[in-house]
Formats: structure tokens, sequence, C-alpha cells
């Protein structure tokens, strides 16, 4: 059982490392606390719930595995015009007008969702039963969980290139070390905050699409893991890769193996966890 | 010569005029009290989720039943002749926002009746509501036991005298669950649990956890897991499940979570070896359709299921009226959010049409009241009776899923019914004492 043990946990990680990826990359770079990170991803989750619905069984399964990558390019498009008619005008402004913001386009966004999905479930599981299961030591497994991993793995190996390795990747970089030395050096902060807000909440989109062919899309669907990303950030440290991977590592292993040792417990230890950083390493264990 | 009247005539014929003069006071103040049927339509405030994780499964369900129940009325008839104006409100956004939705409705909307709310917490909140404001409230899908009990046994009852529950509370369910187990799987030694973190899953477990010690002591409870309501990964809680190696897990998981655990669980091996029993299961085959496990107990909350058939011809026939209208307007078969409301707004005409017959007129909101107290009438799940403490009382019924060519989803088998007297505390008892003085 040990080792599916260690799956779920490895699985729930690869979620949570998506979405504090992209929750960090925004927070890093551009020093906004995104409060409507978690309905980015719920937005994600409705719109690749919506196109598989729609492709239903008329395409080859391959499209539909496809189609998950809507929920990385709508909610690119959704972050592209939330950085452009809200977020840009709070670079300058102090955190409790962006907590507000952020505040205030959470409950917007559930609006919208409300407005354009209406208030039922959407199932769209065909992605998760299609793969069907694996056996893992005598442990029967679904394939999608190994899938799901897979992607992550690959999105984080793809960013950790893309920061450490591209032009683009390092200005980002230059910016969330000192946004007026890299103002002064003439980069364009507009335009790169822009992209890293589109790239933080493409990644959200891209989680919330892995994760619903494994549960209903509904409303307040972004809610829990809007915080557990915060408690990745906290644990892993702000604008930090390495951070963000091992705080999610931490958060789903203690996760998984918690409601399997001590059930009563499992939420308030994470809880606690992230007290003792912040008060023992209050940057986190790799923040700067 | 002149007929003198004796003073002792005199005060007979005054006795006798003034008593009948009193009886005919009496008399046209009878008939000034019964009160002529207005001609405006009844006012009918339906408070269900119609946003949120409640809403696609217990919500909307409700509400389409509340219009399609109001339209039947209102062909027939309506209530005395008088119309239903059928309001449909939303539960969601807490219980701040339902108590002052429901004092909006009862003070300024002024509707004649509240019928509502599908969180326990909201009929905590809301039912204290009507004695306060003098407004009628039934409550007509939440399920905690506490809402009309007192705080120890024996306690007065009724709690609220305006308040109503036109349902049985969750310890039906989940009594029901542990008759059936007892019943069919003497054999078993090892239970768990999987239920939400709050009121609903808390008090769900504590109602069959007692009883199982109860009925079969020998059983051992050997995992208890609390996921947080709208959990969307249920892997950690399925393998500590599998690695506990229970016989069967009892579950009061609802909506998105019910739907997400089978899922997840049935690609994880899970019910190769393990056996659910879950207290209001009912929608969740239809929901998921012919992938959803078969063997798994399930519980439909009350005889609310689409193939029961009630004993008697009334509610036969009501049945086979709701099934059928519901389907051809809403492609679904009802599921027993849509049997609550049916009881919720056919007891508000029941109790009414009685109170009218008693006082001759269009009846006072405590005439009504005093009417619903005490109640029987048919339902498309049976005779419904609300009791003195003001809550329903219903049958139980219990099955096992099989999935058969006829319909696209397992449907149950193996059905047994518990009769209310079997699965209700009895009136002024608290359901967890009730089930301890067990012999």
């Amino acid at each position: 059982m040990w080792i599916i043990y260690t799956l779920n946990g490895l699985y729930f990680a690869a979620l949570l490392f998506l979405i504090s990826l992209g929750l960090n990359i925004i927070l890093g770079v551009m020093g906004i606390l995104n409060l409507a990170h978690g309905s980015l991803y719920a937005i994600g989750a409705f719109i690749a719930a919506w196109i598989i619905i729609t492709l239903g069984t008329q395409v080859p399964p391959f499209f539909l595995y496809v189609s998950l990558l809507s929920g990385l390019v709508g909610v690119g498009i959704v972050g592209f015009l939330m950085e452009k008619s809200l977020i840009r005008f709070m670079y300058k402004r102090t955190l409790e007008y962006q907590l507000l913001l952020t505040f205030g386009a959470l409950m917007l966004l559930e609006d919208v969702i409300k407005m354009i999905w209406g208030g039922q479930a959407y199932y769209a599981s065909a992605p998760f039963e299609l793969l069907g299961k694996v056996d893992i030591f005598g442990n029967v497994y679904p394939a999608y969980f190994l899938f799901v991993m897979f992607i992550a793995l690959i999105a984080g190996l793809l960013i950790w290139l893309f920061m450490s390795k591209t032009k683009l990747g390092i200005m980002l970089r230059a910016i969330s070390l000192d946004r007026e030395m890299a103002t002064g050096l003439g980069l364009d902060i507009t335009g790169l905050s822009t992209f890293a807000f589109v790239l933080g909440a493409g990644l959200a989109g891209l989680a919330g699409a892995l994760v619903v062919p494994t549960t209903p899309a509904l409303l307040g669907f972004g809610h829990e893991p809007l915080i557990f990303g915060f408690i990745v950030v906290v644990v892993g440290g702000l604008g930090s890769l390495k951070g963000a991977l091992v705080g999610s590592l931490l958060v789903g292993f203690t996760r998984s193996f918690g409601i399997a040792v001590f059930p009563e417990i499992e939420l308030p230890l994470l809880f606690l966890i992230a007290g003792i950083i912040l008060v023992v390493k209050p940057e986190g264990l790799f923040g700067r | 010569m002149k007929k003198e009247v004796s003073r002792r005539k005199f005060l007979k014929y005054m006795g006798a005029t003034a008593l009948t003069a009193g009886s005919l006071g009496a008399t046209s103040k009878a008939l000034g009290q019964a009160k002529p049927i207005p001609k405006d339509p009844i006012k009918i405030a339906a408070v269900s989720f119609l946003t949120g994780a409640a809403a696609a499964p217990f919500g909307i369900p409700g509400d389409n039943t509340y219009k399609m129940c109001a339209d039947k009325i209102n062909a027939e008839g309506g209530i005395l002749g008088r119309k239903i104006d059928l309001q449909s409100k939303d539960e969601a956004g807490g219980v701040d926002a339902q108590v002052k939705l429901c004092r909006k409705l009862i003070l300024e909307d002024k509707v004649d009746v509240v019928l509502g709310y599908i969180s326990s917490a909201s009929c905590l909140a809301v039912l204290p509501l009507a004695d306060e404001l003098g407004g009628l409230i039934v409550a007509y899908d939440c399920g905690t036991h506490e809402l009309m009990e007192g705080a120890k046994s024996p306690y007065d009852v009724p709690k609220f005298k305006l308040g109503f529950r036109s349902k049985a509370h969750l310890g039906i369910d989940n009594i029901a669950l542990a008759l059936y187990i007892k019943k069919n799987y003497p054999k078993i030694n090892k239970i768990a649990g999987i239920n939400q973190d709050y009121a609903w899953g808390r008090d769900s477990w504590l109602i069959f956890e007692t009883a199982m010690k109860k009925l079969m002591p020998q059983v051992q409870m050997v995992k208890t897991l609390w996921p947080p309501l709208g959990n969307t990964d249920f892997t950690a809680h399925i393998s500590a499940l599998m690695g506990s190696e229970p016989d069967i897990v009892h579950s009061s998981l609802w909506g998105g979570d019910a739907v997400t655990f089978s899922k997840q669980a049935l690609g994880m091996g899970f019910f190769k070896k393990i056996r659910m029993a879950y207290s209001r299961g009912e929608p969740y085959p239809q929901e998921v359709g012919k992938d959803y496990p078969e063997g798994q107990i399930i519980c439909c909350a009350g005889t609310h299921y689409f193939l029961y058939t009630p004993k008697d011809k009334a509610s036969a026939d009501l049945q086979k009226w709701f099934v059928g209208e519901y389907q051809k307007r809403y492609g679904k078969y009802p599921s027993y959010p849509c049997y609550h409301a049916f009881q919720a707004i056919f007891a508000y005409k029941h109790s009414v049409e009685k109170a009218a017959k008693a006082v001759g007129g269009w009846p006072t909101i405590e005439e009504i009241a005093k009417a619903m107290t005490g109640i029987t009438f048919p339902t498309p799940s049976g005779m419904l009776t609300i009791r003195e403490d003001h809550n329903g009382i219903e049958d139980c019924l219990v099955g096992i899923t099989k999935l058969t060519p006829k319909y696209p989803f397992p449907i149950l088998d193996k059905m047994e019914i518990f009769p209310a007297a079997q699965v209700n505390a009895p009136i002024g008892m608290k359901t967890v004492d009730w089930i301890n003085s067990w012999k």
C-alpha cells in the first residue's frame, strides 16, 4: 500500500506544483499576490470540461488529451485580458490594494463562470476512463494520474529551461530580483509583466484542465486549490521554482500519509507546518 | 288588570335574552372570524441552492419539483381557489445571507409560507425565525437530527410553534443502513467511514456508529476519514480505506464529492474488495451511469425511489404521475430532493385545506400550523405524517445496486423497507439516546 500512498502524494503534488508555479511566477516577477488564482484554475477546468463534453466520442481519444491544453490557452487569454484591464494599475500600489482588487476579481470571475456555465456540474471523465488502470506491484492505479504527473514534470522542466536558458526567462528573473534596476537597464517591464501574468494564469488553467477528468467542474471549484497553493508558496518560498517543487512535494506527501496514518489532524498539520516555517524562516524554505 | 311582571320572571327573561344575545353575538363573531378567501395568489417562497456545489444534485431538482407541483396545484384550481405565486430563491451565500433573506421574505415580501433549505446550517439558523417573526417556515430537505430535538431526553415539543420539517431527519438513513447490514451481512468484522468534515458528515457517522455498536457489537471500526466539503482528490482517502481492509465503508458523501469518490475509487480497484454503504446515495447511480459499481448498499433518505410503489392507492397514483411528469419535463427520474419538495408544498396545501374546514374560511398562520401538526397525507413515496414535534417521519428504503438491461445505470435490487417506527425515535426522545436504549 505504501507505494500507492507515495503515488497519491506525487499526484497531489503534481497538481499543486502547477498551481503554485503560476502563483509564484506572478508573485515573483510582478509582486502581485493573486487571490483570483483559484478562479483561473476553475476557468481552466470549465473550458476543458466543456470542450471534452462537446467533442464527446466523435473524435479519436488523442484529441481529448490535446484538448486539455485548452485550459492553458483559454486561461492564458483570460489572464491577458485581466492583466491589461485590472492588474496593470496595481503595480505601484501597496499590497492592500492588490488584495482588494484580486479578491474583487475572484468574485467577478466566479460570477462570470456562473453566467457562462450556470450552476450545474460538468462531468468530463472520458480522458480519465479511456486511459484505464495499471498494475503497480499488485495494486490497481489509474493511468490518468500517472499522465498528470508526467505533464507536470514536463511543464516544470520546460519552465526551468525557459527561466534559466532563454533571454526572455532571464529578463523575467531580472525583474523579479530587482525591478528598479531592470527598469533602469531598459527592460520592457510592461510587456514582460503581461507575459508573466499570462504564463502564471495559463499554468493554473492547465492544472484545472488536468484535474477535471477526475472530478466534476462546479462553482467554487477553485477555493481549495488556492488555499493549498498558498501553503506551498509559504512553505517553499516566494519566487522560487525549487521552492514550489519542494513545497508541493511536502504538502502532497504530508496529506497522503497523514490521511492514512493520522486522518484527524492531517489538515491542521499542514497549517502547523506552514505556521512553523513562517515563524522560523519567514521567507520560506527556498525563498529569497 | 295590568299584569305585573314579577322580579323573578324579569330576571328569567333577562337571562334568556342575554343568553340569546350572547349566542347570537358569538355566532356573528364566529362568522366575522371566518375570513373570506382572498382573491390574490398565495405567495410561496421556495429556497434551494440554485448555484454552488449543492445546486446540481439537490437544489435544481428540488426547485424543478416546486415548479412542477405548483403548476399541478394551479391547474387543479389552486388551494381553496387561490393560485400559487411561486418565488424561487437561492440558498447560496451562507447562513447570514439566509437569515436576512428569510426576514425579508416574511416581513417585507409578506409571503404566506417559506418552503426551503437543503443545508442543515441554514435550517438551524432560519427555523427559530418562524416564531420570532410570526411566519410559517417548512424545512424541506435539511438532514440534521438536532433541528427539532431538545438538549436532552425527554424534551418538550414542538421546539418551534410555526417551524416544521416535512421529512424525516438523517437518523432514518443511518439506522436503516445499520439494520440492513445486520440482516444481510451478519458475518462482517470491520467497518470504516468516510464522511465530510462538518455537521452533516459528523452527525451521519455518529448515528450510524451508535446503531452499529448496538446492533453488531463485534464489528470493529477500523478507520474514520473526514475529507473537507468539495474535496477534488480522494486518492489518499481511497488508499487509506483500502489499507485498513474494511468489509463495508459507511459514507454520507453527497453531490460532486460522491461522484468524484466513486469514479476515483473505481479507477483504484476499490470496489473489488470493499462495499460502500451510502446513507443518501440514491441520486448517484443515475448521475454516474453504467459505470457506477454494482453491489453497493444505497439508502434513499426515506422511500424516495422512482421504482418504489407505495402500498396505498392514493400514493401509488401520485408516484406514477410524479415519475412520469418529472421525466417528461426534465429528462431524468426524480431523485430524493424532488420527493422532499413535493412533501413540503403539499404539506402546506393539505394543512391549509384541513384548517379551512375547521375554521370555515381562510385560516391564519397559527391555524395552519395547528392543522399541520399531526397531519397525514399521501405522497409519491407513501403516506407521510408530520408529528407533534413538527418533524416528518418516514419509512426507509435500502437496496443494492445492480445493472439491468432496462436502465442505463444500476438500479436497486434486494430492496427492503424499514417501517417508520423502526427508524424514527419516539417523540421527545433524542435519537442517540433512543438507539442506546435498544435492548
